[in-house]
């Protein structure tokens, strides 16, 4: 037995997908123990919420998840529509699951790409960016900005989509799946990439559910569990997807739930497309300063990380009494000792970017 | 007299090898950067060319920092600890026919033998940094260059069996086309063994960047950090011109002059390999680089020694 | 839903698994060429980065990058919508067409420029303002009485608090206008030959007399009855409109060199076709006459009256025979309404209103029915009547049943009823359910057509008639309606006749009025509204005092109270920053700061600081500008020398998009704001 050897990785540290820090203790290369130390990234938006009126408070939630914008704000306008009643036009709803489909393609680029920088194949990143760099082109086509977009608003969405958007949105449907399997071949077929990746961080399907993991990371365990079907929202039970799973829960498996999500993600972009149709795009006399009657609400969707729920209670004024975010990088990022340890230090790295964390979503 | 003619040949070595490296890193961030879908420089000179003569004296006049609790003596020379044998290394390549900088007898074996001395300095700067990171990526250096040095001199053993000799310029003279296939398999096992000598990805595990940052050389800056890089495109540049002189014939390739362009041209692909590879493939683990170089480059290399020792008996 | 062909199927588990063995050595040495492979190929793809000279990165037109303001108060004056009677529908067209039309103006039946008049009131030029408004609306003094104003319900101030007031706007536009009328009215310069007759002079055919008139045109005008107004003068109760006022602006009309003849029927003192052979055209404007009764048991008896004929007899005469009685009035309409609260003030004893629709759908305007109530209306709704009781041909009471619906499920009006009914003592039932034109002798000895209903055979979109030259206006085509519909139909008939006889096509490239669809405001919440942003509020006479005779309900404002009534405007769509400071309130950063002064003659926005430290570029503030001054610009590289440079002064926001601060240069000097004028009559 050597002397043990304590090391710091983070806050700034290359692979710490935001700024978290943690210390580990070495034993050799072998990791025995891992503290993850997290609020490097807490701006207390639980708590600026409490002096924001209901919708100024919408470009705070874009800055919860800054990778899936378009998540935080749509679970916010949820609990928003669910505590002041406000029903949502139809074309509004596609248009969310639309740009939240999309967000996912770019959130999911921004973990899948990175999973192979993890094990030291930055191109793969590179070849995940340029699709996610057509997303956010879309985006800033839709709404003007490319990562903080403040589009899904309580009643609906800001603005109706601008003139050939549709076939933007086609073009890249139709061209993405066939770059998502070069990307499968490239990094998920390397027998490198497997051998870094194949049981390491192995999460046991009751783990998951213990733990309280959600999105791509329960379902690279197998655990079968998809708001957007089992607690279906807006306009999904007209929609028809398939859900992947994984059946070893170890990284390669998380990483590669995440790339068939977004190919299929493509097929309900598609399938919304064709089912979309003309008329408003927010709810009529939606008041500018939305004053709910007292009252709670809590409403979740199905994010690029898991189940994204947002806790709204109201005193009847047109601030929020107190706003909560059930964040899902939170939820998954206690599992990183628990993973890591009995691995070695490179696989350290690799199970915290499986994980795909979000800082901003984990501190608020 | 000869003190005087090896000084001046240690600053030309050095010359050329600093002038292969300010073209090799302009290259490979062109390559990276066409496989990545990026442009990679393209400000300073013609698709960029002289960005790296412009990052030159950025670097020499960047400000020398020392960490207050680093080891100073080692920690300021330890770059040049591994850039120096590199640099010799360079000496034993023979150019053309009769004719290296340094025509030695044992030559090859010189060139097998110094520049794995650079181990050493990548160890000083790993200690004398101080830092956690940094003596992870010095002892997974000492550990992975030590163990490399195996497969990659008994592949190139095998064409010297071939020769017969130990000094390279007699190797070229010797040469046959047969050669090529004859010891191809050792020619992969040699480029494998160099890329994980000269810590290159698949195999850059001690600098692993996504782990340890940038390894032993974690807290280097300015020109000592440069002298680091040098000595890793110095160490591609010797592995891959010595490759080509022995394993794929050199100047012997064309006639006269040509033989000369010919066998730069070759050393200029392998480094293009190098890169392709290293901008194509994920890094191994530790503990995996170790069991590929005893239980699978090894034994090959071996049995491409006994195949070229039949060879040679039979002829 | 069909299985696309080419898609790819989600494998059964993603965890693929090499074969075992040495197929699976060769995969894995496979998938190192197959890597090889794809980078190699890669390289020969466009890159996805720009070569940074030559292509430079484009954003996209929503681009939310840092904010300009496009004009500022007191530095850009807005354009007023202003434009000759058969350019006019052209200019709102245009307007609408690039997002500039504010939705006063256009929910406007007439367009009248609301937002110019406020504009114009705000900085102390009232006659001014009064004659914008006369451009399109021939008499606001009287519709800034009686206006049902879709306008303030359009008002984008709706959104933020309470719409401004419009109407009472225009009555005290009207009264400031009255010390100066004398001097400012000047006839109108005949300047064309062809003449133009008009018969009924209610709203309508003095709306097209005016422009007519504006056009050069001689125009001679015929009224039935001694006092000129028609439905205005016989119809509409005094305490909501008092005479002086109508007759007021109808003198104007005729200083401005209108040929008024009153008590001159048309089709008994003189013949239309004889009208018709005088004139180049004749504008029919003569309104509806008839009140309609419903065809129940017992209409015929005593006691049974229309609601014309009623509200004629108690304006004209002051008595309608009801003193001491009992009355009930049948509709729920407003004319309804002016007959019930007419029944009150000359006399009678208890009033009742009953309808078809129930409280919430009844089609008058809701304030009058509130008003009507405070007075002493009894209302009862969706009851419908089944038979007038009489005794010795005397009314006596109505016999009532409830009305379950009104409308079918199409929305067409198809009433469904209870079975039980209700008998009301009365001794007056007063049918207000409609009118009807009567145009026998009107059209007798003319080729004009009237349909088997009594309808004169109209196209509603140019006003023409079956006889060319003859045109018609105001209820008489459009049934009965509001009295800004019946002017702004005067205004298309004078555009058709205008045309007509410049020998145009009546349609060629003529733009029907754009009817925009604004969004319905949902109430707001005064109680977060500080009570300097509410509207002016005017008293209303006390209730049982005014429901004894006639006097006006409603008091006008004061001189200080329109002018900060009208600095209330938002002047949406001008692109003029008004500094309402809505961004201000709306900035989830608190990042902007915005003051005005409001002293007459140097309105100003004296304060405009954007502080893009704090901005997050949420566009909120932006999107929310009524005006459409705030602005977001391409600009994204936003560096700067100094941190204090970052705070965007309002010399700074009203810069143009090329070469502001962002790029490195110096700031500019704001514009200063104008000296307040100190004239005669006007405030320090």
């Amino acid at each position: 037995m050597t002397e043990e050897l304590v090391v710091n990785i983070g806050p700034s540290h290359p692979s710490t997908h935001g700024v978290c820090r943690m210390v580990t203790t070495l034993d050799g290369e072998i990791v025995r123990h891992v503290e993850v130390v997290i609020g490097h990234l807490h701006r207390g938006i639980e708590k600026m919420a409490e002096n924001r009126t209901y919708l100024q408070v919408v470009p705070l939630t874009d800055r919860l998840d800054y990778v899936g914008s378009m998540y935080a704000n749509w679970a916010y306008c949820r609990a928003v529509e669910r505590l002041a009643g406000i029903r949502v036009p139809e074309r509004a709803e596609y248009l969310r699951v639309i740009v939240c489909e999309l967000q996912r393609i770019a959130s999911h680029m921004m973990s899948v790409g990175p999973a192979g920088a993890d094990v030291g194949a930055t191109t793969a990143f590179m070849y995940t960016f340029a699709q996610r760099e057509q997303v956010v082109d879309l985006f800033e086509q839709l709404c003007g900005a490319r990562l903080t977009y403040n589009y899904v608003r309580p009643g609906g969405v800001s603005m109706d989509v601008p003139e050939g958007w549709v076939d933007n949105v086609r073009a890249f449907c139709r061209s993405h799946p066939s770059a998502m399997a070069e990307v499968d071949r490239f990094l998920f077929g390397n027998v490198i990439a497997r051998q870094r990746m194949k049981g390491i961080g192995v999460l046991a399907p009751e783990d998951a559910v213990a733990w309280g993991a959600s999105g791509p990371v329960a379902r690279g365990s197998g655990v079968s569990w998809d708001l957007r079907r089992d607690d279906s929202y807006s306009v999904y039970p007209r929609l028809d997807f398939d859900i992947p799973l994984g059946s070893n829960g170890d990284c390669y498996d998380r990483a590669r739930v995440r790339l068939w999500e977004a190919i299929e993600s493509c097929r309900i972009i598609e399938q919304a497309l064709d089912q979309i149709e003309p008329g408003p795009v927010m709810a009529e006399a939606v008041p500018r300063l939305i004053t709910p009657r007292p009252g709670e609400a809590y409403d979740h969707i199905e994010g690029a990380r898991g189940s994204l729920g947002v806790y709204l209670v109201s005193d009847g004024t047109p601030r929020p009494y107190r706003m909560k975010v059930r964040s899902p990088a939170f939820c998954n990022l206690a599992l990183v000792p628990m993973l890591a340890e009995g691995h070695t230090l490179s696989d350290l790295v690799v199970i915290l970017g499986s994980l795909d964390p979000v800082f901003g979503e984990v501190d608020r | 007299m000869s003190f005087l003619w090896g000084m001046l040949w240690g600053v030309a070595a050095v010359m050329v090898i600093a002038g292969g490296a300010i073209v090799g890193v302009w290259w490979e961030r062109k390559v990276s950067a066409r496989i990545q879908l990026r442009l990679g420089p393209q400000q300073i000179g013609p698709a960029g060319s002289l960005q790296m003569v412009a990052d030159v004296p950025k670097l020499l006049f960047k400000e020398d920092i020392i960490p207050a609790a680093a080891d100073e003596p080692f920690f300021r020379y330890a770059p040049l600890a591994v850039f120096a044998p590199i640099a010799m290394s360079v000496a034993v390549i023979p150019f053309a026919t009769g004719w290296a900088p340094f025509d030695a007898t044992a030559g090859a074996l010189f060139f097998l033998a110094v520049p794995s001395i650079s181990v050493l300095g990548i160890l000083f700067s790993a200690w004398a940094s101080h830092n956690t990171l940094s003596a992870i990526g010095g002892v997974r250096a000492a550990a992975q260059m030590v163990s490399y040095e195996v497969p990659r001199s008994l592949s190139v053993l095998s064409v010297l069996v071939l020769a017969g000799t130990l000094r390279p310029v007699a190797v070229m003279d010797a040469w046959e086309w047969w050669w090529i296939p004859a010891t191809f398999v050792g020619f992969i096992v040699y480029l494998i063994s160099s890329i994980a000598e000269m810590n290159r990805g698949p195999f850059d595990i001690p600098e692993a960047e996504s782990e340890l940052v940038a390894g032993y050389f974690a807290d280097y800056a300015g020109i000592r950090w440069a002298v680091f890089m040098m000595g890793e495109y110095g160490g591609m540049i010797a592995a891959s011109l010595f490759g080509a002189a022995m394993f794929l014939g050199g100047f012997r390739l064309l006639p006269g002059a040509w033989g000369v362009v010919a066998f730069i041209a070759v050393g200029a692909v392998l480094m293009t390999i190098i890169m392709w590879m290293k901008w194509t493939f994920p890094r191994l683990r530790q503990d995996q680089l170790m069991t590929f170089c005893w239980t699978i480059l090894t034994p090959i290399a071996i049995v491409q020694l006994f195949a070229a020792g039949v060879i040679a008996a039979w002829l | 839903m069909a299985v696309d062909e080419n898609r790819l199927p989600v494998p059964e588990t993603v965890s693929d698994e090499y074969a075992p063995g040495v197929k699976g050595f060769m995969q894995g040495a496979r998938s190192l060429l197959t890597g090889l492979g794809i980078t190699a190929s890669a390289s020969t793809r466009k890159p996805i980065t720009v070569r940074y000279p030559q292509e430079k990165v484009t954003v996209s037109d929503r681009w939310r990058g840092a904010l300009q303001l496009k004009g500022a108060l007191g530095r850009d004056e807005i354009d007023l919508v202003s434009a000759p009677p058969h350019e006019y529908n052209a200019k709102i067209d245009g307007l609408y067409r690039n997002d500039r039309l504010s939705p006063c103006t256009g929910s406007c039946p007439a367009n009248v420029d609301a937002r110019g008049q406020a504009f114009l009131i705000a900085d102390g030029r009232i006659p001014e303002a009064y004659e914008l408004v006369r451009e399109r609306n021939i008499l606001p003094g009287v519709l800034g009485r009686i206006c049902h104003h879709p306008c303030e319900s359009a008002c984008r101030r709706n959104r933020y608090d309470e719409p401004i007031s419009i109407r009472l706007l225009h009555r005290f536009a009207y009264e400031e206008y009255r010390k100066v009328a004398a001097e400012r009215i000047k006839p109108l310069p005949k300047t064309r030959d062809q003449r133009v007759a008009i018969i009924g002079s209610g709203p309508s055919g003095l709306a097209a007399a005016y422009d007519l008139m504006s056009l050069g045109y001689t125009v001679t005008m015929y009224e039935r009855e001694a006092q000129p107004g028609g439905a205005l003068s016989t119809g509409v109760p005094s305490y909501r409109l008092p005479r002086d006022v109508l007759y007021g602006e109808i003198a104007d009309l005729v200083a401005l060199g209108l040929d008024l003849r009153c008590e001159t029927e048309v089709g008994k003192d003189v013949m239309l076709s004889s009208i018709m052979r005088e004139n180049d055209a004749v504008l029919l404007a003569v309104g509806l006459q008839d009140s309609r009764i419903l065809p129940l048991p017992g209409t015929h008896a005593d006691g049974v009256v229309g609601a014309l004929e009623f509200l004629w007899a108690a304006n004209n005469l002051g008595d309608a025979g009801v003193k001491g009685r009992r009355l009930l009035v049948i509709g729920g309409g407003n004319v309804a309404v002016d007959v019930a609260r007419c029944a009150l003030r000359v006399g009678a004893t208890e009033v009742r209103l009953s309808c078809l629709e129930s409280d919430q759908e009844m089609p008058c305007h809701p304030w009058e029915i509130e008003e009507a109530v405070d007075e002493g209306v009894i209302a009862m709704c969706s009851m419908g009547p089944v038979e007038v009781l009489s005794e010795d041909n005397q009314v006596t009471g109505m016999r009532m049943k409830p009305c379950l619906s009104v409308f079918d499920e199409t929305g067409r009006f198809s009433p469904t009823y209870g079975e039980d009914t209700q008998d009301i003592e009365t001794d007056v039932v007063v049918f207000a359910i409609g009118q009807a034109a009567r145009l026998d002798s009107l059209v007798s000895g003319t080729d004009l057509l009237v349909s088997g209903r009594g309808q004169l055979v109209v196209d509603g979109a140019d006003g023409t008639t079956s006889v060319p030259g003859v045109f018609a206006c105001g209820e008489v085509v459009t049934g009965p309606g509001s009295a800004i519909n019946s002017v702004a139909t005067g205004h298309e008939a004078a555009t058709s006749i205008h045309r007509q006889l410049e020998g145009r096509s009546l349609t060629e490239g003529r733009i029907a009025r754009p009817v925009p669809v604004y969004e319905k405001y949902a109430p707001v919440d005064m109680e977060y509204v500080e009570p300097d942003r509410r509207r002016a509020v005017v008293t209303l006479a006390d209730p049982d005092e005014r429901a004894t005779d006639f006097r006006p309900v409603e008091s006008g404002l004061t001189k200080e109270q329109a002018m900060a009534e009208a600095a209330r405007c938002l002047r949406c769509e001008s692109e003029v920053c008004v500094g309402c400071t809505f961004c201000a309130r709306t900035c989830p950063d608190f990042a902007i700061k915005v003051e005005r002064t409001d002293q007459p003659g140097a309105r100003c926005l004296t304060t405009y600081e954007l502080d893009l430290t704090k901005c997050c570029f949420c566009g909120l503030c932006a999107e929310q500008c009524p005006t459409g001054a705030l602005q977001h610009t391409g600009q994204y590289e936003l560096s700067f020398y100094h941190r204090d440079l970052m705070t965007f002064d309002k010399g700074e926001m009203l810069r143009s998009d090329q070469g502001s601060r962002a790029t490195g240069l110096d700031g500019i000097t704001s514009p200063v704001c104008p000296a307040p004028r100190t004239g005669p009559g006007e405030r320090p």
